[in-house]
């Protein structure tokens, strides 16, 4: 087992009938209490090995993911938040590895387990929709046979067995004429339609746990909003735990109970939804929600609220609060110290110094 | 002509009825022509000096390409290119370079729309390779660096390449090269949708410093509505090839008449969880059709919920693609004046809607229908409005015109934009046949 933190870690026993050596075909009961922990990451580090040495992507990130809600990873390019899903899952490129933490699915620490059965095993419970459904589609099979891929590879389906299901899966997606379409390629599919595909082939193995890696950035708003209330009717029908990675505050605003914002590679705030947008207690947050455009601010022309300078590049975060730079409430502490991740307020954490001051000053 | 700075209205860039399609080739070796892509379709618009006219619409409503055809990266099939009120396509060779340089592009894709292999210094000057009188050779090292000063780059970094640069910073390179021509005009196309949200704000606070400073027009290609909101002075909006509603800004946005623009306006995400309010959008169903395919009467038809609102109250089924007016299926609607109102406030831009029943789709709020006559759509003129009961919701739309600021619904109270969702728009099925055949 990887290094532990001081954290807490809660796992209700009832919910973890499979162990360590749980065979990664074996039936994981389908079961979802709402708001059941399903997958608990803790302290999570990943690193890059570049020619400057090894970069920290992802340091320190924590989060719980439960059953029937919807957790947000929030950021923008080179935050991490991609990267640490992908350490969950076990698709991490050769470059990349795990320096510290766990990942605990149901109780299991995937990040202990062996590669091939780290991905065994969170491919079967915890599924993953990726931003680029056309590049993460194969173009020479058809969608029915993708769709199934795992399904025949895990469960030996019979081919007559696995278009069926293939079928059934893109009815579940709300793609129209499942029947006729199972068999066209994926080039044939428009973009809102190539995300259904992904979705079903997400879904393909009942996962507990489903991670969407920006799944509505490349559509168009219209064909957003159908996706992003069929990953919501989905997720309540089967108590999924869901998270959603995105840098749209909007997007998160309409679909997560829960957001974690990160920066540079750590969480800066965790808070539920409603707390977070109604006060921020970090700067970070504060700015994003201000430079978010709105249609409803009657902006006739205002000057955007903008935040100076530009998310850090990984290898070269600044020493202290990595967010100083930018930050409009910065002082000395903040450019020596790094602020550790503490409780703000009930059911909510922010790695400010003056998180406090933040939020008395927005009750004020 | 150029030299009239004070009259801001006239249009510095002008497309009348411009059309642009593209042959649809099948066969490995025998290439035959089967059919024709209308990628833009009859488009007429004018940007006017030292304005911003918004250009919205989905993947697919031809604005893309009808930014390329305006630089000159493609050829109309069809219709009139005029800068300053020259017909572009009828001038020698030379004098539409020397138009053109007036006219510039700013590419949504920092990554891909600049040379990994030039240095900023060389990407910056390369238009000078085209309009050599530009800038006089001797001065265009200090050109560059006041280039790369004014978009707010450090000149110092004249030597270096793309990729030492965050998407933020390679925008503003590409806006530089843009200006290096001193154009009078900038298409841009997507500019900061491939930004950081915390930089896309620097980006446009740019782009309307430099208007302000060298009293640029703008035609801003956008397909997020929150940022065009931000920027623009005068809104179009496309569909499938056609501009199907226009109009000063505050009038797209605050009163919009043609139902796909209120769908468009419903589906931006608002970040604010206190306003998530299940199924209240306007959702539409599907994608856009393909525009090798366009369907027949109105474009929208097939995705229109104001359409089949309307297929419902005549008693028409109202659940499939194809149960709408039949007006709606049969006639294709134009862009026409939305009555009174228009002029009186000084609208630069007429507002005006595609749509045969376009005060039904400004009115609408969510309850049920009043009744009104078929035919009143947009040709209505203003002396049969009174007879119309205030009640219906109408007057709350016509109204509108007049107050920009009129979000509400008088009678009921309830935002004008934000609609309860009807439950037959989203809970019907298209024909799965129909859809299908729009995909290909």
């Amino acid at each position: 087992m990887r290094g532990m933190t001081g954290m807490e870690i809660d796992i209700s026993g009832a919910f973890d009938p499979a162990g360590p050596d749980d065979d990664a075909q074996g039936q994981v009961p389908t079961e979802r209490t709402a708001g059941a922990t399903l997958l608990e990451v803790d302290d999570l580090a990943v690193e890059f090995r570049s020619d400057d040495g090894a970069v920290r992507a992802v340091d320190g990130l924590s989060y719980r993911v439960e059953a029937g809600r919807t957790l947000a990873l929030v950021g923008e390019s080179g935050c991490g938040k991609s990267v640490s899903s992908l350490a969950v899952m076990g698709l991490l490129p050769p470059t990349a590895r795990v320096v510290r933490g766990s990942a605990r699915y149901r109780g299991t620490d995937l990040l202990a387990l062996s590669p091939a059965k780290h991905r065994a095993h969170a491919g079967t419970h915890v599924a993953m929709v990726f931003q680029d459904a056309l590049a993460a589609l194969n173009p020479v099979h058809t969608v029915g046979y993708q769709l199934t891929e795992a399904l025949r590879a895990r469960s030996g389906l019979s081919r007559r067995e696995a278009r069926r299901r293939a079928i059934e899966l893109l009815d579940l997606v709300k793609v129209p004429n499942a029947a006729g379409r199972v068999d066209e390629y994926p080039h044939q599919f428009s973009g809102g339609m190539r995300q259904r595909v992904m979705i079903a082939s997400a879904l393909a193995l009942d996962p507990d746990v489903l991670i969407a890696d920006e799944p509505t950035t490349a559509l168009d708003v219209t064909v957003q909003a159908q996706v992003l209330r069929l990953l919501a009717e989905i997720q309540a029908e089967r108590q999924m735990g869901l998270v959603l990675i995105t840098h749209d505050l909007g997007v998160v605003a309409g679909v997560a109970d829960d957001v974690t914002v990160m920066y540079a590679g750590r969480a800066v705030e965790h808070a539920p939804v409603r707390d977070l947008y109604a006060a921020p207690a970090h700067p970070y947050t504060r700015a994003l929600l201000r430079s978010v455009p709105r249609l409803d601010a009657g902006a006739d022309g205002d000057r955007l609220p903008v935040v100076p300078g530009r998310p850090p590049v990984p290898g070269r975060v600044p020493s202290g609060c990595p967010f100083h730079p930018r930050c409009d409430m910065a002082r000395d502490v903040c450019r020596t110290d790094v602020p550790p991740l503490a409780d703000a307020a009930p059911e909510r954490s922010s790695a400010c110094f003056f998180a406090a001051e933040l939020l008395g000053g927005a009750r004020a | 002509m150029p030299e009239n700075p004070a009259t801001s209205d006239d249009a510095v860039l002008e497309v009348r009825d411009l059309a642009k399609s593209y042959p649809v080739r099948q066969g490995l070796v025998l290439k035959r022509t089967t059919g024709h892509v209308q990628a833009v379709d009859g488009v007429s618009l004018a940007l006017r000096r030292g304005r911003t006219l918004g250009l919205v619409g989905e993947s697919g409503s031809g604005k893309s390409t009808l930014a390329r055809v305006l630089v000159g990266i493609e050829k109309p099939t069809r219709g009139q290119v005029l800068v300053d009120g020259e017909d572009v396509s009828t001038m020698s060779r030379g004098a539409r370079r020397e138009l053109r340089r007036n006219v510039q592009m700013v590419f949504q894709d920092p990554y891909t729309s600049l040379n990994p292999r030039m240095s900023v210094g060389e990407i910056v000057a390369e238009p000078y390779r085209i309009h050599p009188d530009a800038v006089p050779r001797t001065g265009r090292r200090k050109a560059v660096a006041e280039l790369l000063a004014l978009v707010g780059l450090d000149p110092d970094h004249v030597h270096r390449y793309p990729h030492q640069f965050s998407g933020g910073q390679r925008q503003r390179i590409g806006i530089a090269r843009a200006l290096a021509v001193k154009p009078r005009v900038l298409v841009c196309d997507e500019p900061v949708s491939a930004l950081d949200v915390s930089v896309q704000g620097q980006v446009i606070n740019l782009l309307e410093d430099l208007q302000d400073e060298l009293g640029l027009s703008y035609l801003f290609i956008a397909h997020d509505l929150a940022v065009v909101q931000h920027i623009a002075d005068e809104v179009a909006v496309m569909y499938l090839g056609r501009v199907v509603e226009e109009g000063d800004r505050p009038a797209v946005y605050k009163c919009a008449h043609h139902p796909y623009t209120r769908a468009l306006l419903s589906a931006v995400p608002v970040p604010d969880p206190a306003a998530r309010s299940a199924g209240t959008e306007l959702l539409l169903e599907g994608d856009p059709p393909s525009p090798a395919d366009p369907p027949s009467g109105c474009r929208f038809h097939t995705r229109c919920w104001l359409a089949r609102r309307l297929a419902a109250e005549q008693g028409l089924a109202g659940d499939g693609p194809d149960d709408v007016p039949e007006r709606c299926r049969t006639e294709d609607p134009v862009l026409v004046p939305l009555g009174r109102g228009d002029g009186a406030r000084g609208a630069a831009v007429p507002h005006a809607a595609a749509c045969h029943f376009a005060h039904r789709a400004a009115a609408f709020d969510g309850r049920p229908a009043a009744v009104v006559p078929e035919d009143a759509g947009p040709d209505v003129g203003p002396d049969i409005e009174p007879d119309i009961e205030p009640d219906a919701g109408l007057d709350a739309g016509l109204d509108a015109d007049f107050d920009p600021e009129a979000t509400l619904d008088p009678a009921t109270g309830r935002a004008v934009l934000r609609p309860t969702r009807p439950d037959h728009v989203t809970e019907t099925v298209p024909d799965p046949a129909v859809l299908e055949s729009r995909e290909r």
